[in-house]
């Protein structure tokens, strides 16, 4: 064990690295469509009855004339101390003061919703796994697939329709103040993203239990007269769980794209909702964070899946280096 | 084990729930015209004249559908054409240019391959303006007409990599292959081969993953049009009238039901159709 833990961090360093090269790549697409897109800070400063000359005059001032280059390496050192620029739009709000205001909600949203997803994801899985062919296992399959195939702007209505109009049980739209726990809130929001990501981690925590439970070690476990619950949490679930873990950071990237139909639904002020608010508003500075700090956490989540993973399974880190 | 009829019923039901849509996209807005609005006809009931009765606007949802059918089906498709043609050029530079230029172009596929798709789709539309579409995108508007085409760009310019990926992974095994190798030895051309002795082998998988991903970019679509940043009035996509309907949902469930309900089928059928083709086109890849 003792010589495995450089090799380990060697590994993890690695990732950390990767990770870096992908954030600056995120920064490096948004800026670049930003640059090739008409029209930039200098005309909205500059204002509608602006010449052309005085624009040109703002765009100098700014050093928005420079070549890309220069400004690339710039706008990334902005953006490492929190720097995004200002709004467009109203008193000019800087886009980091937004962002701060937008992120709690989103990360309240999307982090019950992964929870919610990976706790439906292995239990239903698993019970698929254990009943394959019958009949718990045809009703988990169905609900998995309608959760692939009904998009979330289609559940929320519906589940709306339902427990906020004909029930009256929970609320349809997000308020400030609240008149009620935050909790009956979020219920609504919570569920409908995590459908989908719940539904594919069902079904890839199903094949990959299937899989585990047909192998040598189990029919071991089981002629030893290991429980069948012991059977399948301890020896088969431990086992069966690496591959989910791998696509946890995808159904996070979709979770997070979610939050922006989901939010701008139930009219949340997270960053999803900022985000279609300042395209509405021609506000790019904001679109802008908000896109980039999505990327951040979506590479942030992928990272840690990529380093949770030699640390859980021995067999990548020996597999690896 | 048997290796043939393995496509199953809900395959078939799906090839003909797809070709009945394709029927109803073509023929089906020219039945009535689906902006045509009916003063004093709002919110009708389901009747010979309006078959799945009207919008709150009077117009005839049943056309109003077959309209985002045929709308949906257009970005998808034309996105997917797209999609194929860059895919596979880049694919092919992956796996058969020499290393310096393979290498990079492999890694910048890689890195769009992980951007969360919508969210590239959101930002591309969002800062070049979902209504703008002159300039150099005049051309393309007046083949497709100006709502369609902010979108189309926008998801063309994020579908491409998954088929980047998948040609390169392909032709990199294709071409150890000793047919390959002894065409090669024969002197053939690299044009010659990869036309002749690879491309043929590869368009069964490409459809099969086509068909996943069209499903993907209809999903996409509808995303952006119900956020109000895809396709913008007068056309509309099934997405448009789920945003639409939701403001009558408690009188008029149905408004809200219909698009729904396609939308719905439709990913689940050209899910289905592709799985089908995956299994026939490469069945080592069969589900267990």
């Amino acid at each position: 064990m003792a010589d495995s833990q450089p090799r380990l961090l060697l590994q993890i360093g690695k990732r950390l690295a990767a990770g870096f090269v992908s954030l600056i790549f995120l920064a490096f697409v948004v800026f670049m469509i930003d640059e090739v897109a008409p029209g930039d800070a200098a005309v909205v400063k500059a204002g509608e009855k602006a010449t052309l000359e005085q624009v040109q005059r703002i765009r100098v001032q700014m050093g928005l004339d420079r070549p890309w280059f220069i400004r690339f390496p710039e706008y990334v050192a902005k953006a490492a101390t929190g720097d995004f620029g200002a709004s467009y739009q109203g008193t000019q709000e800087p886009v980091s003061k937004i962002l701060a205001s937008a992120l709690p909600l989103t990360l309240s949203l999307a982090g019950p919703a992964i929870l919610v997803a990976i706790f439906m994801g292995l239990t239903l899985g698993t019970i698929a796994a254990v009943w394959r062919g019958r009949w718990p296992d045809r009703l988990v399959l169905a609900f998995s697939t309608l959760g692939v195939t009904v998009p979330n702007f289609v559940l929320a209505p519906i589940l709306v329709l339902v427990f906020s109009l004909q029930l009256d049980a929970l609320p349809a739209t997000w308020e400030s103040p609240l008149r009620a726990p935050a909790f009956y809130y979020l219920l609504l929001p919570v569920l409908v993203l995590s459908a989908r990501p719940s539904a594919t981690l069902v079904r890839l925590t199903r094949a990959s239990m299937i899989d585990t439970l047909g192998q040598e070690f189990i029919k071991l476990a089981r002629a030893k007269g290991v429980g069948p619950l012991r059977l399948v949490l301890r020896h088969g679930l431990r086992n069966a769980v690496l591959p989910v873990i791998t696509s946890m950071g995808t159904s996070f990237g979709f979770l997070l794209t979610g939050s922006y139909i989901v939010e701008t639904f139930f009219t949340m002020p997270g960053m999803g909702f900022q985000a279609l608010k300042a395209i509405q508003k021609n506000d790019t500075p904001v679109l802008m964070g908000c896109v980039l700090l999505t990327g951040l956490l979506f590479i942030v989540v992928n990272l840690l899946v990529d380093i949770l993973q030699p640390i859980l399974d021995p067999r990548i880190r020996e597999a690896q280096i | 084990m048997k290796r043939r009829n393995k496509l199953g019923p809900l395959f078939w039901g799906s090839v003909v729930f797809l070709a009945l849509l394709l029927v109803m996209a073509v023929i089906g807005p020219s039945i009535r015209h689906p902006h045509d609005a009916r003063v004093g006809e709002t919110l009708q009931g389901p009747s010979a004249e309006f078959w799945l009765g009207t919008d709150d606007l009077g117009r005839d949802i049943f056309s109003r559908l077959t309209y985002g059918a045929r709308v949906s089906l257009t970005v998808g498709i034309v996105v997917q054409i797209f999609a194929l043609v860059l895919g596979i050029t880049i694919g092919m530079i992956g796996a058969l240019a020499p290393k310096w230029i393979a290498g990079p172009v492999m890694r910048f596929t890689d890195g769009m391959f992980a951007f969360p798709d919508l969210l590239l789709a959101i930002l591309i539309v969002g800062i070049f303006g979902f209504s703008s579409a002159g300039g150099i995108l005049a051309p393309l508007s007046a083949v497709l007409g100006s709502g369609l085409t902010p979108v189309i760009i926008a998801l063309a310019v994020t579908a491409w990599p998954s088929i980047a990926r998948l040609v390169r992974g392909q032709v990199a095994t294709l071409k150890q292959r000793e047919y390959v190798q002894a065409a090669r030895a024969m002197g053939a051309k690299p044009s010659w081969l990869v036309l002749k002795h690879i491309l043929p082998h590869l368009w069964g998988i490409i459809l099969a993953v086509s068909m996943v991903d069209l499903a993907a970019v209809i999903l996409a679509e509808s995303a952006m049009s119900f956020l109000g940043i895809g396709v913008q009035p007068p056309d509309a996509s099934w997405g448009t009238m789920i945003n639409q309907a939701r403001v009558n949902m408690q009188a008029h469930p149905l408004l809200l039901v219909w698009p729904c309900v396609l939308l719905s089928l439709t990913i689940f059928a050209l899910n289905f159709v592709g799985d089908g083709l995956r299994d026939l086109a490469d069945p080592k890849s069969e589900k267990k």
